[in-house]
């Protein structure tokens, strides 16, 4: 049983190694009109000079709508679960 | 916690929720935004929790759901605005009204009166953000009671 | 190698000598402490790779807030890991 772990944590090792020496360089995305378009228009339409904020605000709001759902049903667990304070 | 770390906390927290203020205020012209001042607010409810203990910011509890309720609802309102186009619409970009100012292309100084809806869109979600994370971490420090020092 | 490449690399090595310092340390309050560490290093990771967005809200999160959770856990229960 001890081999089976030690040659699960090498081969895991050795995968990692080899894909961190295979890996794609980084900056140099294989498809980027999305990018050089948002980069080119991004200040005049959205009127922003952080590109990010504009992306995450303005051209992908449906995401940062998602993740405010998710923020909200988690404190609303929390809020659930922790209810109990003998206070 | 000694009397050190109070002293230094005492100190550290109106820095800490300035800075957290100013990551919200300027997200639409540096690194940072919403999700980010928002998490540095918290941190400074979280700081004052694990210093001062949970006992004095107990009764603090309902004002946090109520300002993370009420980002939450702003921040759908804002996007509710620009559903004459399409929803999320930022309609208030180079209008020329409240944060409507054209923006020059290329490399400028940074215009706070710019951006649109995103800066509204930044405040609405720091609040929900620092609210909502410092509400859990509140939550958890009432929990069981007892031992705060 | 460029500096900013040694560097990289000095800073991934100190990432996960953190993390594996807060799986082997016994007292859970020097794991969460090198739990943060590793956290806030690669924080500065994320800057070197010049997502400074990122880099904030890792600080923010990893650094700050699970540490001041996981501490406060911890006083609520115990605070040395049972054998």
């Amino acid at each position: 049983m001890k081999w089976i772990k030690v040659g699960a944590f090498l081969v895991m090792v050795g995968f990692l190694v080899g894909v961190a020496a295979w890996m794609h360089p980084f900056g140099v995305p294989w498809a980027s009109e999305m990018d050089d378009y948002f980069i080119a228009n991004a200040q005049v339409e959205a009127g922003a000079n952080n590109v990010v904020t504009s992306v995450v605000f303005d051209y992908r709001g449906f995401d940062t709508l998602g993740e405010a759902t998710v923020l909200l049903c988690a404190v609303v667990g929390v809020a659930l679960v922790l209810r109990r304070t003998r206070r | 916690m000694s009397v050190v770390v109070r002293t230094i906390a005492r100190i550290i927290v109106p820095m800490i929720l300035a800075f957290g203020a100013y990551v919200i205020m300027h997200g639409h012209l540096t690194p940072g935004g919403g999700f980010q001042g928002g998490a540095v607010i918290a941190s400074a409810i979280a700081l004052l929790l694990v210093v001062f203990g949970s006992g004095r910011l107990a009764g603090h509890k309902n004002l946090l759901s109520l300002l993370e309720d009420l980002g939450a609802i702003a921040f759908v309102a804002l996007a509710f605005l620009g559903i004459g186009c399409t929803f999320f619409r930022n309609v208030l970009a180079g209008s020329g009204g409240l944060f409507g100012m054209p923006v020059p292309p290329g490399p400028n100084p940074g215009f706070l009166n710019t951006g649109g809806t995103l800066p509204l869109m930044n405040w609405a979600v720091g609040l929900k953000v620092a609210a909502g994370l410092g509400s859990v971490v509140l939550l958890l420090g009432l929990f069981g009671g007892g031992d705060d020092r | 190698m460029t500096l900013w490449g040694v560097l990289q690399v000095i800073t991934l090595v100190l990432v996960v000598v953190g993390a594996a310092l807060a799986v082997w340390l016994r007292d859970l309050l020097a794991a969460v402490i090198a739990l943060a560490a590793s956290s806030l290093l690669l924080s500065l990771e994320f800057y070197l790779l010049q997502a400074p967005d990122v880099a904030i809200a890792e600080a923010g999160i990893g650094a700050a807030l699970t540490t001041a959770i996981y501490i406060l856990a911890i006083r609520k229960t115990r605070r040395k890991e049972e054998e």
